[in-house]
């Protein structure tokens, strides 16, 4: 076996060009899946962090229907009042936070401009993650405090414990959170009631509510529907368990892979008769090699093996230069939406299991793409192949 | 069964089958009776076209009988399977062609390995055995030589020393000097009947007189039958 491997290698050599177009139609291919399916691997991952992050028994009370996700702007379009008290009265309702979220007016010393703001309530980062790069959060009292994002902090020349004016009101920077935070680092947080008494409002953007100790998320979630029903007459707001909102991201997530594999699928299919077309004409070229290979007694299994590791080679080389490749599309994916978007928003999709998968995946599309070529030389009459001019 | 004989023909007919629908049939051999004596270096004669070729394919087991009985060393192969015949082939039969037919992408030694490979001997016993059969051929210092950077001469010498890779009973030669100059061609011959003498059976094809001189019998064939020779 092992020796039939250094013919079928020799025959590869021997006709270089060729075997390096065809293995090229493999490489495109397998870049294309190796490519499509780490981003999707990528974007399921970061998903997964960012809901493992808020928890599964968190849950959110939003305005609207299902279907605008946590971070959406959908989410944050609209505020509502809501009796936190009451709320908190439904069984099984645990921390209660609170969000509203507007685009608010700040100045400092030379710099003046419209920036996202989040009003929060101070148990806000029990819910998301704020990695603190300097300072603190924001402790009972807190008024006019205010925490930057990086991005935010750098651009206006802001250090803790520096001043700003936001809507014409003297804040200071108690905090700095990093790029690392679940949050656009070029966002500010300050108190929710301060946000309120500012925007003349009592309203919040979104509630977060985790499920007391014990008590099942789905449960908790269906009491806190029927108390807005009862309190409110109408079902103006949706209740999101992070499970629900999961399951809707990762279907649509699973669609768009299934899609990308189809594209990615069709150029591997196009590598593989690229293949079968190569081997073919392989065949034609040595039928006379054939059949001195069956003249000193190989078996029509041997001469099979032969040209079936042959183009099992073409599929391995062209997928092993193709995983690199979509590798590195991977990581200039990653790197490419960390630069545009800020915040770390994807994760590596390679793993081991995707590269050795993708290997034995070419090889076996090389091989298949083999088969028939390979069984015709197989089935060649020596004699005749003797003959073959 | 005669523990002498190694290949022995008995009624054989070939019949090809030509044309669109198969419909022409070419007789290449008509009712031919042989039998080859173990030790023996025999040359076949006749016109081009004769069957010459197909005896020797019957002989070395490479092609079956339309009609007859081949028995190779006692046993019927008419009806062996085709794994059973490369077993045949690869063991106790080499075959050298006119035109070389090494396999252009592989050296002069990996050539003389190629029957082993197949044989799976394994690659240590192998390389020694290829190293001394192109010594014996005189190739010694050609044995990392592609076909394409050889001589008729030496090509042929290489396959020779290919046919002779798994040490078979008997060597089947398809007009071995027919491509070469009558020099190179003598050095090919001289390396015949040296084989023979070492005890290997052999089997010529050929149109050259001078080549069947050296043989030890003869036989004359002419269209798919035997017309004559030393014994008939
Ligand atoms: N595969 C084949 N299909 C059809 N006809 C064939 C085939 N092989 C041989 N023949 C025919 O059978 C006859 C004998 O052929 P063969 O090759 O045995 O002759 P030969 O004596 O070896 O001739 P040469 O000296 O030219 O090599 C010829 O008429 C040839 O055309
Ligand atoms: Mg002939």
């Amino acid at each position: 076996m092992f020796d039939l491997l250094g013919i079928a290698l020799r025959g590869l050599l021997h006709r270089k060009k060729r075997s390096w177009l065809t293995i090229i139609g493999i490489l495109i291919g397998i870049t294309a899946v190796v490519a499509l399916v780490s981003l999707g691997t990528s974007m399921q991952l970061a998903v997964k962090r960012s809901f493992e992050e808020l928890g599964y028994d968190v849950m959110m009370i939003l305005p609207g229907e299902l279907g605008g996700g946590f971070g959406g702007p959908a989410s944050f379009g609209a505020s509502f009042e809501i009796d936190v008290d009451a709320l908190s009265q439904v069984e099984g309702v645990g921390e209660i936070g609170l969000m509203y979220y507007a685009s608010i007016y700040v100045k400092a010393s030379e710099n003046e401009g419209f920036l996202d703001a989040l009003g929060v309530s101070e148990n806000i980062f029990s819910f998301f993650k704020v990695e603190q790069a300097a300072g603190r959060r924001f402790a009972p009292g807190d008024r006019n405090a205010v925490i930057l994002g990086v991005e935010v902090a750098e651009e206006l020349g802001l250090e803790v414990g520096d001043t700003m004016e936001i809507e014409d009101r003297p804040f200071t920077v108690i905090g700095i959170y990093s790029a690392d935070s679940r949050l656009d680092e070029d966002a500010i947080l300050i108190p929710l009631a301060t946000m309120q008494d500012i925007l003349g409002t009592r309203g919040v953007s979104m509630v977060f509510v985790r499920a007391a100790p014990g008590y099942r998320v789905e449960e908790v979630a269906k009491r806190i529907e029927a108390f807005l029903y009862e309190t409110r007459g109408r079902r103006d707001l949706s209740v999101q368990t992070m499970e629900e909102v999961h399951e809707v991201v990762q279907r649509a997530l699973g669609i768009l892979g299934a899609f990308l594999g189809g594209i990615a699928g069709i150029a591997l299919l196009v590598g593989g008769i690229g293949v079968m077309n190569t081997m073919y004409t392989a065949v034609l070229e040595r039928t006379r090699e054939i059949g001195v290979m069956k003249a000193v007694g190989a078996r029509n299994s041997q001469i099979m093996l032969v040209f079936l590791l042959e183009s099992g080679l073409m599929g391995l080389m062209g997928g092993a230069l193709g995983t690199g490749i979509g590798a590195l599309l991977n990581f200039a994916a990653v790197a490419a939406a960390k630069a545009a978007l800020g915040a770390r928003v994807l994760e590596y999709g390679i793993s081991w299991w995707l590269v050795l998968g993708v290997l034995g995946f070419s090889f076996l599309v090389g091989s298949l793409a083999g088969l028939l070529p390979a069984r015709a030389a197989a089935k060649l009459d020596p004699v005749e192949a003797l003959r073959y001019e | 069964m005669n523990d002498e004989v190694i290949v022995r023909l008995e009624g054989v007919w070939k019949v090809y089958r030509m044309g669109r629908r198969r419909k022409i049939e070419v007789e290449a051999l008509r009712g031919v009776d042989l039998g080859v004596e173990r030790g023996e270096f025999l040359a076949v004669m006749g016109p081009s076209g004769s069957g010459k070729s197909t005896l020797l394919h019957l002989m070395g087991c490479l092609d079956r009988p339309t009609r007859g009985r081949v028995l190779f060393e006692g046993e019927d192969v008419t009806r062996l399977k085709p794994s059973a015949l490369a077993r045949i082939r690869n063991r106790r039969v080499g075959f050298v062609f006119q035109s070389f037919n090494l396999s252009p992408t592989l050296s002069a030694l990996g050539n003389v390995e190629l029957p082993m490979i197949f044989a799976g001997v394994p690659r240590k016993e192998r390389l020694a055995r290829a190293r001394e059969l192109l010594s014996r051929v005189g190739l010694s210092e050609r044995e990392r030589h592609l076909p394409s950077e050889l001589s008729g001469g030496e090509q042929q010498r290489v396959a020779i020393a290919r046919a002779l890779a798994n040490s078979p009973d008997l060597l089947l030669a398809d007009e071995p000097t027919g491509n070469l100059d009558t020099e190179t061609g003598q050095g090919v011959l001289s390396l015949l009947s040296e084989t023979n003498r070492e005890g290997v059976t052999v089997a010529v094809v050929t149109h050259d007189p001078e080549v069947a001189a050296i043989a030890r019998r003869r036989v004359r064939i002419r269209d798919g039958r035997i017309v004559g020779g030393d014994d008939v």
